[in-house]
């Protein structure tokens, strides 16, 4: 595979990792910092396939999508609204 | 495969990420960012089959189908929890 590809490819998802990073620090809801945290944890995914670390990005995918995402809007049924 | 025609796949589907990135970012409700991940997530489950594909090895084809079943899972609980469900 031509290395010009890779690095368009890893490039655009660091780029959209790093501003959806400071987007969920910034915005103004909890459930949208908990979708953009979601979308941080696919590009990072992504970088791991990228890196020719497979195991990594399964475990990346499995905790990052499946269990942080429910477990963080678990928490935000529970927390009463201030 | 020749070269031009995974340039033009590669091109398409990071456009489509762009524009479901740029609804990720700048929309107005939660529920727009929901739709909006999940298209960003289908089109990066392409965007890896493609590279799977490319790079010739197909045990990177399991990451995919782990990533697949997850973020479906992650978007229904998105979704339970906007009808007040969860």
């Amino acid at each position: 595979m031509n290395p010009d590809f890779l690095l368009g490819i890893a490039s655009v998802a660091g780029v959209s990792m790093i501003i959806a990073a400071v987007r969920a620090i910034f915005v103004r809801d909890l459930l949208s910092a908990i979708i953009l945290v979601g979308f941080v944890s696919l590009t990072a995914s992504v970088l791991f396939f990228l890196m020719d670390a497979p195991d990594v990005a399964i475990t990346e995918a499995s905790i990052g999508a499946g269990i942080s995402t429910v477990i963080f809007l678990w928490g935000r049924s529970k927390v009463r609204e201030e | 495969m020749s070269n031009t025609f995974s340039l033009i796949l590669l091109v398409l589907l990071g456009a489509g990420f762009a524009m479901a990135f740029i609804r990720l970012v700048i929309a107005r409700t939660a529920g727009d960012r929901a739709v909006a991940l999940d298209g960003a997530t289908l089109i990066s489950v392409d965007l890896m089959v493609l590279m799977a594909f490319l790079m010739g090895r197909s045990m990177l084809l399991d990451v995919v189908l782990v990533y697949a079943l997850l973020s479906f899972l992650g978007v229904l609980a998105i979704a339970r929890y906007l009808e007040g469900g969860l």
